[in-house]
């Protein structure tokens, strides 16, 4: 196992991204964090360079120029790949991050579960500009008002009609929820079967009773679209029903494969996490490089340097739990345990970095638009979604003894 | 040793609680998205008694005898409950007005108060990085240049009131432009930055250079945010307790989950001691008691602790929903971060000076 020498693959990712953030993220990351507004320019960009809305199906091929071993045995690339470029793209900016990746997600179980003909058709629904001339998003529709920890309780219903079923419920906490042109929901198609039956579609944008609602004004993360999304007796025909029998190999279509598709990012979510603590230590570490304190040093000071000496272990731990979460993905092993420790982690990280440097830097980062002061409130998402900080513990207990603790 | 409050104590804690439940709670969430306080908040708080509280009886105010900082804590406790935001313009004037009360000049006291019983602002503002130059006039004045702030109040204050290494400067606002702004934190508290550029302070609005004065006044400041502080944290938690019991996931009351419960229960004994240490650094000021400044300090080192906590683990309880501003808590942490921020980071204030004494 090498965890601490990355190959010229990843050395080159790490590098492209880290400059894409700095160059082309930063500068407008505090304008569409104030305006609570999608980067649509920048995410046309990014897409041209790779990061598209649809790169899981292609297995990144087009960002890294290398297609990943088709031999199912032979250790792939694409975890590690992905926690190093979130951990950039987050340190330029959280939400535009997770606007540039929102409709990954979607995405996602498409390319686990779907059909050929399904993702030739979410493909096609993602192709080309919407009626606003920005390109096309998806949407991931799992959470609901009464189900965000407990997705097990979906109460979102779809009722079997002949060729189609019909889909009834909302959304909560939808990324892309207003803009999407595809939707991935999720919803409850047997009662009596519990998780069994909870199952997903596609449904397009313009489908009858298909309801984008409320944009949330949120703590953080402004610059990714978060909305409520209603489905009013929506029509769907039963070839968008992701997970068809005709799928080979254990994927089912139902929620137990999302269950391990949520595993199965959240050492991208972690990482993440990673990157918005090491731009608070970088901004406060150049900081103090620079600076006096009447007239001595900063960095002549222990009660400033050992915080950062703090932050930059804290930080350093965060991004080997995740590592090595994603290597053992990439290894085809199982990462339940490391995954959950990853995201807890980096999110409690997160959050303590961010507000050890507001506090050490002082009235400084009370003003308007400073860039400290949106990672702060864009760190506290990280032990929220995704799994909260009390899941990944409850997930860690059961692996301890079996049972989950109340 | 006496816990119990007198009846005046009391009948101050029953009416400014009303207040904040009633009108700072019901005001909070739209002085938040309008970045600004509502209309009737002078005219309802200055029936109260609010703005004017500090300044002597005989210039208009309404301070007859000894001020209490013991009642200030309690009521500051109850204004952190309502809004942290509100709660900082309906505090501002007090530090400026008692240490011009206290050792101003007969010109800098007839200046202040004059604005203060006409519906005026004032603020107190803390160099605690050495970032303002002062340079003395030759007549026993001086003239103050840099950026000042970003304070509260400061967009619409007739004056500041500056400390900065150990002298109180009056600094007279009048022409002098402010940059105005609503940032993450105590939105509607008027916020401002100003650059000052050489301004002027006559001798007669140094209203001291003894260390001792300013010391003081910023432990009045210290002992006030601590106790604001505390209610902040603990309306989180009242916020959380009752989302927490109505909440259900996985077949139970969220508010069931032991993990829960501790968070809860860590942030409300945290909030019970910042709020006991206030009130001891207030009765302490009060009694000119040899460790009062040192007590204000520690109680605003614990309370910014506390405060930050509690308002991130209510986040937390409140789950997705906590994040979004249909809920009152996402506001709570935003406002918890000027009680450690203003008037400079108060470890490194207590570390730099216990170096000095070394």
């Amino acid at each position: 196992m090498d965890l601490f020498h990355d190959s010229p693959l990843f050395t080159g990712v790490r590098q492209m991204l880290g400059a894409f953030a700095l160059h082309q993220i930063r500068p407008i990351a505090i304008e569409h964090d104030q305006d609570e507004s999608m980067p649509w320019e920048l995410m046309r960009t990014a897409q041209k360079l790779g990061l598209s809305q649809t790169a899981v199906l292609d297995g990144r091929k087009k960002l890294t120029g290398v297609a990943e071993d088709p031999d199912p045995t032979k250790p792939k690339s694409q975890a590690r790949l992905a926690v190093i470029g979130s951990e950039e793209l987050a340190f330029g900016c959280a939400g535009i991050c997770l606007a540039l990746g929102g409709s990954g997600l979607a995405a996602s179980p498409v390319a686990r579960m779907g059909t050929e003909e399904q993702k030739a058709e979410f493909k096609r629904l993602l192709a080309g500009d919407d009626e606003k001339g920005r390109i096309k998003v998806a949407a991931m529709a799992l959470s609901e008002p009464a189900t965000g920890s407990d997705i097990s309780g979906l109460t979102t219903t779809a009722v079997r009609d002949g060729d189609h079923w019909i889909i009834r419920g909302s959304k909560q906490w939808i990324t892309n929820g207003q803009s999407a042109a595809v939707y991935v929901v999720w919803a409850q198609t047997e009662p009596a079967a519990g998780r069994a039956g909870v199952r997903g579609f596609l449904v397009a944008r313009g489908t009858p009773g298909l309801v984008p609602g409320k944009k949330e004004t949120k703590l953080g993360i402004r610059a990714s679209e978060t909305a409520q999304v209603h489905f009013e007796d929506v029509r769907v025909h039963a070839d968008m029903m992701l997970g068809s029998p005709a799928v080979p190999g254990e994927a089912s279509g139902g929620l137990a494969d999302t269950k391990k598709m949520l595993d199965s990012t959240r050492p991208v979510v972690a990482a993440q996490g990673v990157g918005i603590a090491r731009a608070a230590y970088e901004f406060l570490l150049d900081r103090v490089r620079g600076g006096s304190l009447h007239g001595t040093p900063m960095a002549s000071h222990q009660h400033i340097m050992f915080e950062l000496a703090d932050m930059q272990m804290e930080i350093t731990a965060a991004r080997l739990l995740t590592h090595r979460a994603a290597w053992l993905a990439d290894h085809h092993l199982e990462n339940v345990a490391e995954a959950s420790m990853a995201k807890a982690y980096a999110a409690k990280v997160a959050q303590a970095v961010t507000t050890r440097a507001m506090v050490l830097l002082g009235e400084e980062a009370l003003a308007p638009g400073h860039p400290v002061d949106k990672w702060y409130r864009d760190a506290k998402i990280y032990d929220i979604f995704e799994g909260t900080g009390q899941i990944q513990r409850r997930i860690l207990s059961r692996q301890l003894t079996g049972t989950n603790p109340t | 040793m006496d816990f119990a409050l007198d009846d005046d104590q009391q009948m101050i804690v029953d009416t400014i609680r009303r207040f904040a439940d009633r009108d700072l709670r019901g005001w909070a969430a739209d002085a938040d998205r309008a970045g600004a306080p509502p209309e009737r908040l002078a005219h309802v708080a200055g029936e109260l008694g609010f703005f004017t509280d500090a300044v002597p009886a005989d210039a208009g105010g309404q301070l007859e005898g000894a001020y209490s900082h013991a009642t200030r804590a309690l009521r500051g406790f109850e204004l952190g409950r309502g809004c942290a935001g509100l709660a900082a313009l309906l505090e501002t004037n007090v530090e400026p007005a008692l240490a011009v009360g206290r050792w101003g000049s007969a010109a800098a006291k007839a200046a202040l108060f004059a604005s203060l019983t006409a519906g005026g602002l004032a603020a107190l503002a803390h160099d605690s990085r050495g970032t303002l130059a002062v340079e003395p006039d030759g007549a026993g004045g001086a003239r103050i240049t840099g950026t000042l702030g970003p304070l509260p109040a400061l967009a619409t204050a007739s004056h500041v009131l500056l400390a900065k290494d150990g002298a109180l400067y009056l600094l007279d606002l009048a022409g002098v432009a402010r940059a105005a702004f609503a940032p993450s934190s105590w939105r509607a508290a008027r916020w401002a930055t100003a650059e000052l550029t050489a301004l002027a302070v006559a001798a007669d609005h140094v209203v001291s250079r003894d260390p001792a004065a300013s010391a003081e006044v910023l432990a009045w400041a210290r002992a006030s945010l601590a106790a604001r502080a505390a209610g902040v944290a603990t309306a989180a938690m009242e916020h959380a307790e009752r989302y927490a019991a109505e909440r259900v996931q996985f077949g139970q009351p969220i508010g069931r989950f032991e993990s829960l419960i501790r968070l809860r229960d860590d942030a409300l004994t945290g909030a019970a001691a910042a709020r006991l240490m206030a009130l001891h650094a207030a009765w302490a000021l009060d009694a000119n008691h040899a460790a009062a400044h040192d007590a204000a300090s520690r109680a605003r080192v614990l309370a910014g602790d506390v405060v930050t906590r509690a308002t991130i683990d209510a986040v937390q309880i409140f789950g997705g929903y906590g994040f979004v501003n249909d809920y009152p808590v996402e506001k709570l942490m935003r406002d918890a971060r000027p009680f450690e921020a203003l008037h400079g980071d108060e470890r490194l204030g207590r570390v730099l000076a216990q170096k000095a004494a070394i």
